[in-house]
């Protein structure tokens, strides 16, 4: 479960300072499916980065699991985005030069699986996705959507706990964008994934439980259709310090 | 195995790039390795003509100084038992001790020192220094011989007589394995034995003998004293051998020193000397200095810049501007590589900011990329030690035998003078000439360079690795992401 409390990034553009997510309070229960939505330069990327310790907050906590993330040193958050956490792109991200399976296994590296176990889950990950058949093929050999399916393959291959989707559809056509939703609302079902999707399209969007709308670093929540006992509060934000005593001296 | 799939499609991938860093790799490694063997094939070319030229086991050779010619004051003497030709109304005349006769149909043949006289006794104090393992005494010497015609000094007879002279070298036969002998191979006949200590005996240098149609059996005059030849020996040209080799005594007692005429007997005239080790010549060489102060006193160090010619001028162009046409040609090749790295690992940028987004730490990046580069100069250095064994082929069909000039002395006997009215003479003392010798050159490739040549291209590839490294170090997974938005 992630718990975000009071989080803010800023980042520096030259002499100006860019706030790209504001004072964000927030709870992602186990197993939910989160849709964030907003317009480009609003935080939504910047959000997912953040939840999969790709970059550390300038203020506020963010916890997986009680684990602070901003807390963790480099090595111990790389080891948790190895076993714990997928990646989906927008662009796929695709090593080139490596086949659909050999992509696939690059996951597994890091885990440090034994070589016939890699070749069985790698195997296991491309039949979840429908490409069992393309494991030797090369990213240029496959279509957008096929392309995709690897990606999340690799996503899902070392079965972390949270998967994090940056507009997984946004270069692809809108058959095959039903295609890839509806497969990863499969995975999500049948794995019980954690699942925080950012999306433009409202109807992708409208699958998910909740809803939630990045608006100049800020997110409002607009659609919640979990059950009531799965729908909590977001943590209330710290007391704002009082302020300082005024008076000459 | 999935380290070795990844590098292998990524060379694969930028084949052009990697084909060109190898290259340029190979090139440098291909410059190192040919200079390296053309200044090895050199420096042994030097080794064989310094070697050659002091002989195998000699480390320090003393001679003694030049004679020196002492002009005879106006209306003197000449030197007692000196032979004199002189030109009268009657025609020319030898006349020796006072006595003179007609020259025509004369020869004259006399052995002299090529440099002043050693005592024997020196050898043995020589032998007894510190640091020196084995003394052995010669006297180097020349036979000059000329015959006047027949009708030499008549109105329209012949014109004067040339001399003609040949090198005799007198051998302690007790003692052959030091010295003028020590180096050269019997191709016919025998060497001296003890035995032959006071015997009219004679080795031949091979070339004499071919020149002068002798073999072993045959008969020849020493000073017009018939010697019978043993032995032909074969000696490297570079060390300018002797003619003949005779026994040191019956040389001591045939020759003479060279303006004085003084005989010989007990007197050597160049001393051999072998020392304990490398390390101790230079001490030897001081300590022989300080016990005959008026004698030179040379290594092969000493030697070695006495001797000129195309070998002298080849060592120095592989020493200098091979050396550092190559140290050149590597520093440009390893900036080109690891400016080529750089440049792709920041076209990767986005694919390790994934692989960074699945888990993988920067080490293990790092490595993969390190790994590229190395298998790059691997190959590199393959191609290059391929280049260079190519260069020293090249260099051997190429480069014309070199050549070696080494100053040798004559120690003419002949001593030109000329009496004028009023008794001002004039004379010449012994000329000293250079005996130039081919030298082949052999460019060599030893195992050393070999693996001087892997360990550089390994470095070159380590090096345009480390900055791509560098730069992926200090990438953020976030900010690389980014790039591909």
């Amino acid at each position: 479960m992630y718990t975000l409390t009071g989080v803010t990034k800023l980042y520096q553009k030259g002499r100006r300072t860019v706030p790209a997510v504001r004072d964000l309070s927030l709870m992602i229960a186990d197993g939910e499916w989160l849709a964030v939505q907003g317009r480009t330069g609003h935080g939504k990327s910047t959000l997912l980065n953040l939840l999969g310790g790709l970059d550390r907050a300038t203020e506020g906590t963010i916890e997986l699991d009680g684990i602070d993330l901003g807390a963790l040193r480099e090595t111990r958050l790389t080891r948790l985005r190895a076993r714990s956490i997928g990646f989906v792109f927008q662009t796929f991200n695709l090593v080139p030069t490596l086949s659909a399976a050999e992509n696939v296994e690059a996951a597994l590296v890091p885990v440090g699986t034994g070589l016939s176990e890699r070749r069985r889950r790698v195997a296991a990950a491309l039949e979840s996705v429908g490409l069992g058949d393309r494991a030797r093929h090369l990213p240029s050999e496959l279509s957008g959507g096929q392309q995709q399916r690897v990606a999340i393959a690799r996503a899902l291959v070392k079965e972390p706990t949270v998967l994090l989707a940056d507009e997984p559809t946004g270069n692809l056509d809108e058959d095959t964008r039903d295609e890839i939703i509806a497969l990863l609302e499969r995975l999500w079902r049948e794995r019980g994934l954690t699942l925080v999707l950012v999306t433009h399209d409202t109807s992708t969007a409208r699958r998910a439980q909740r809803v939630g709308v990045m608006s100049k670093g800020r997110l409002t929540i607009s659609v919640d259709t979990r059950p009531a006992r799965e729908a909590q509060p977001a943590p209330a934000p710290a007391p704002a310090a009082p302020a300082p005593a005024s008076g000459s001296a | 195995m999935f380290f070795v799939t990844y590098l292998r499609r990524e060379l694969r991938r930028r084949m052009r790039q990697a084909v060109f860093v190898a290259l340029g790799l190979a090139l440098g490694i291909g410059l190192v390795v040919t200079v390296s063997s053309a200044s090895a094939g050199v420096k042994k070319a030097e080794a064989d003509v310094l070697s050659s030229l002091y002989g195998a086991g000699t480390d320090v050779t003393v001679t003694g100084a030049a004679p020196q010619f002492k002009p005879p004051s106006a209306g003197g003497q000449a030197p007692k038992g000196a032979t004199t030709i002189q030109g009268g109304p009657g025609g020319a005349q030898i006349c020796q001790n006072g006595k003179c006769e007609n020259a025509a149909g004369q020869t004259i043949d006399h052995l002299v020192a090529q440099y002043s006289p050693i005592k024997s006794a020196e050898v043995a104090s020589v032998a007894r220094l510190h640091d020196v393992t084995a003394a052995t005494g010669s006297l180097t010497l020349t036979d000059t011989s000329i015959t006047f015609p027949k009708n030499f000094g008549a109105v329209g007879g012949s014109a004067p007589p040339q001399p003609s002279t040949f090198s005799v070298d007198g051998v302690d036969t007790g003692h052959t394995a030091l010295g003028p002998l020590s180096s050269g191979t019997i191709t016919s006949g025998h060497s001296f034995s003890t035995a032959d200590a006071n015997a009219n005996v004679a080795v031949v240098d091979s070339g004499y003998a071919t020149s002068n149609n002798l073999k072993a059996g045959s008969t020849m005059a020493i000073d017009k004293v018939p010697f019978t030849v043993i032995g032909i020996v074969r000696q490297a040209q570079a060390s300018s051998p002797n003619d003949v080799y005779i026994p040191l005594a019956r040389a001591q007692a045939l020759a003479s020193e060279a303006g004085s005429g003084q005989s010989l007997t007990g007197d050597v005239n160049t001393i051999y000397v072998t020392a304990a080790s490398a390390a101790d010549i230079a001490a030897v060489q001081h300590e022989i200095a300080r016990l005959l102060p008026h004698d030179t006193v040379t290594t092969a160090s000493s030697l070695a810049s006495e001797v000129t010619g195309s070998v002298a001028n080849a060592a120095k162009l592989a020493n200098d501007l091979g050396k550092w046409l190559a140290v050149l040609v590597l520093i440009a090749a390893f900036v080109v590589a690891s400016l080529l790295v750089m440049s792709a690992v920041t076209r990767r940028v986005a694919e390790f900011g994934t692989l960074k987004a699945l888990g993988w730490r920067t080490r293990r990046i790092v490595v993969q990329v390190l790994g590229e580069s190395v298998a790059m100069g691997v190959i590199g250095a393959a191609a290059g030690v391929g280049l260079g064994f190519a260069g020293a082929a090249i260099i051997a069909r190429v480069v014309p035998t070199l050549s070696a000039i080494v100053p040798t002395s004559t120690g003419s006997f002949f001593q030109q003078q000329s009496v004028s009215a009023n008794g001002v003479s004039r004379s010449t003392s012994p000329a000293t000439a250079t005996h130039t010798v081919p030298v082949p050159l052999h460019p060599s490739i030893t195992l050393g360079v070999i693996v001087l040549a892997v360990i550089l291209a390994l470095a070159g590839g380590l090096l345009a690795g480390s900055l791509g490294s560098w730069r992926i170090a200090r990438l953020r997974p976030a900010d690389a992401l980014a790039r591909v938005a």
